[in-house]
């Protein structure tokens, strides 16, 4: 393996969460505290199939009518994690600050607006054309809501959407810091956004993945994934003075499984190169690192290497949880969704736990926090994501 | 870092009429640019960003295997997308697991690592009209980051003309082998690709609008002689500066 340098840092100087917990991070934070799952029935379109799923139930703000031809599920959670509590300010500030040249948007998203497409097709279905406002290269294409949010904040720096299936906002972090230590950008918005689907129910059901009950990662009887959508913010900029309160982004490690298009890597090869990538470029050793916020989304293949792939890492492992028994599988949002509840983790002074967790799966052998560790003080988190094609990466967050 | 070198470039234009067209070399897909059972099941834009993968790692003498890679499409895998959302307005859709994998973004990324045997960092984006320019960005920030050499991939396959018409009906994939600085034997030397704040008016790429095609005017360059025009469009509003011996 070729050596690394060193990465710069990033401040999160603002974050926030949408998901099936809430709106607020007050919400989630409750949430990951009481530790009870948060998933219910869905209701956003009839039921395939028996399952339950992470489904955002509060009502989406509607897109103004200057950028109508954006509207679709995923930019109406996107809007609503960027109306919470201080986000928009936020990002209007750093605007303010250094100019809407130097602030970009990267987005991470497994699916953007497929739902809009799928309803489209049922008219296409039946009346034989596309309905008259179906807008492909606002709603469907994988940039189109980190398009909607450069144009609602009237931004004017580089905008893209990364989309690595269940990597995706991870690497968007990676993508954001590296905006940031090459100086293209001062500021960074990063989005991970996803929304419930039929294309991933059917998808994943027919992997024989989805769960019919609520998920238990890492349990010796799990059954499969719970589907969840979410839309997380997180801003990033240079450590100054100003910030220096902040939490940081160290690194985030990319690696390729080069093994399978849907199923790990059985020894972890990827997601070790990922986690280890993370802690080289942020210049740490394992031995540092104080819990390990897991991608656990309760497949029996994906468990299993991700616990081979930490012993390969850690020779003793730290404390070890996921969170998508609480929260589900929020695919692409992932990534973004887990730094948002690690960066309450190093805030706030606790440990989350791992809902749904009855007895640890022997052959995964990790010390797995089964409920949430109060007066703890985490001062360095890792963070887990791995998709389809083998894509992995691993996020590396610092308390300030 | 002060530039990127280009060391090598490959194109595949499978539509021979468009391809003679081109002002730089392409191939048509290249069937030996996959193993055979990969082949069967490829897409059309997996076959063709091989194929001009390849083509560029052996113009500039490198494997596969050591190199990150950055793959940009503005719609990816649209064609498998196109048939599942199709079957899902059935009343009782019939999904099959493969169907669902290689509908990903990174459908390309993930064969391209599992053939190569490259486990190096494979990303995809999209950046709609400015797709290639953002993919550019995205090499540059991990050269100048991280250092090396890497391979960008810009392709799309043909999109259901009811998606977006008039637009996405050119099957094309470029490639571009990058190192970060300046190497003397560099086929050309590529600066940070910038912002323009009003549109690039001469970014107008032949044969529509498509976004695919935005590399163009930089194969142009590489393929042709000693330039006078230093700044290149790459995108609706990104231009890039070339420097060309």
């Amino acid at each position: 393996m070729k050596q690394l340098p060193c990465i710069a840092p990033a401040s999160i100087t603002g974050y926030q969460c949408v998901s099936t917990a809430g709106d607020s991070l007050h919400e989630l934070l409750a949430a990951l505290l009481a530790n009870r799952a948060c998933l219910r029935p869905l209701s956003l379109f009839p039921p395939p199939f028996a399952t339950v799923v992470g489904e955002v139930v509060s009502r989406l703000p509607d897109i103004g009518p200057n950028l109508q031809s954006y509207a679709c599920r995923n930019a109406g959670l996107a809007l609503h994690a960027l109306g919470q509590d201080g986000m928009r300010a936020a990002v209007d500030a750093a605007t303010a600050r250094y100019g809407a040249g130097r602030v970009g948007v990267v987005l991470g998203t497994s699916t953007s607006g497929i739902y809009e497409t799928e309803n489209a097709y049922r008219v296409l279905a039946g009346a034989g054309a596309m309905p008259d406002d179906f807008s492909f290269l606002h709603t469907h294409t994988a940039q189109a809501s980190a398009e909607f949010l450069w144009r609602e904040l009237a931004l004017q720096g580089p905008c893209y959407g990364i989309s690595t299936a269940c990597s995706s906002s991870a690497k968007a972090l990676g993508a954001a810091q590296r905006l940031l230590a090459a100086d293209i950008c001062d500021a960074v918005l990063v989005a991970g956004v996803d929304s419930l689907c039929r294309l991933t129910l059917f998808g994943f059901n027919s992997l024989q993945l989805i769960s019919p009950e609520a998920c238990r990662p890492m349990d010796s009887g799990r059954r499969g994934i719970n589907i969840g959508e979410a839309a997380a913010l997180l801003l990033l900029e240079r450590p100054d003075p100003g910030n220096a309160a902040c939490p940081r982004l160290l690194a985030v490690g990319e690696a390729s499984d080069a093994h399978h298009m849907s199923s790990p890597h059985p020894e972890g090869l990827g997601a070790a190169a990922a986690m280890t990538q993370a802690l080289q470029l942020a210049g740490r050793r394992p031995e540092q690192v104080d819990y390990i916020n897991l991608h656990a989304t309760a497949s029996q293949l994906n468990d299993l290497s991700e616990a081979k792939a930490v012993h390969r890492v850690f020779r003793r492992p730290p404390p070890c949880a996921g969170v998508k028994g609480l929260l589900g599988h929020t695919l692409g949002a992932a990534g973004a969704v887990e730094a948002v509840v690690s960066l309450l983790a190093l805030e706030q002074g606790f440990l989350p736990g791992n809902c749904g967790l009855r007895r640890v799966d022997p052959l995964c052998d990790l010390p797995i926090v089964a409920e949430p560790r109060l007066n703890s003080r985490p001062r360095l988190i890792l963070s887990n994501a791995f998709g389809f094609g083998g894509n992995n990466a691993s996020v590396l967050l610092e308390a300030a | 870092m002060d530039c990127m070198s280009l060391l090598g470039f490959g194109a595949c234009a499978p539509d021979a009429g468009f391809r003679a067209g081109l002002p730089f070399p392409a191939d048509d897909i290249t069937r030996e640019a996959m193993p055979a059972m990969l082949r069967r099941r490829a897409s059309r834009s997996t076959q063709m960003a091989f194929s001009a993968a390849l083509r560029a790692c052996s113009q500039a003498g490198r494997s596969p295997a050591g190199l990150p890679a950055v793959f940009a499409s503005a719609a990816g895998e649209i064609q498998i997308t196109d048939q599942l959302c199709l079957e899902l307005t059935r009343a009782e859709p019939m999904v099959s697991p493969a169907a669902f994998h290689n509908s990903v973004q990174n459908t390309v990324a993930g064969y391209w690592s599992i053939a190569q045997r490259c486990t190096q960092p494979a990303t995809a984006l999209a950046a709609g009209d400015d797709t290639f320019a953002m993919g550019l960005l995205e090499a540059w920030c991990q050269l100048a980051c991280l250092g090396g050499e890497l391979l960008l991939v810009c392709y799309d396959e043909r999109w259901p003309a009811y998606l977006a018409p008039g637009r996405g009906q050119v099957e094309f994939a470029s490639a571009l082998l990058l190192a970060a600085g300046g190497w003397p034997d560099a086929v050309m030397q590529l600066g940070r690709p910038v912002y323009a704040t009003s549109a690039v008016d001469e970014f107008s790429p032949p044969a529509g609008s498509d976004p695919v095609l935005a590399v163009l005017p930089l194969l142009a360059r590489a393929a042709g002689g000693a330039s006078v025009q230093p700044s290149l469009p790459v995108g609706r509003n990104w231009l890039v500066d070339v420097h060309k011996r």
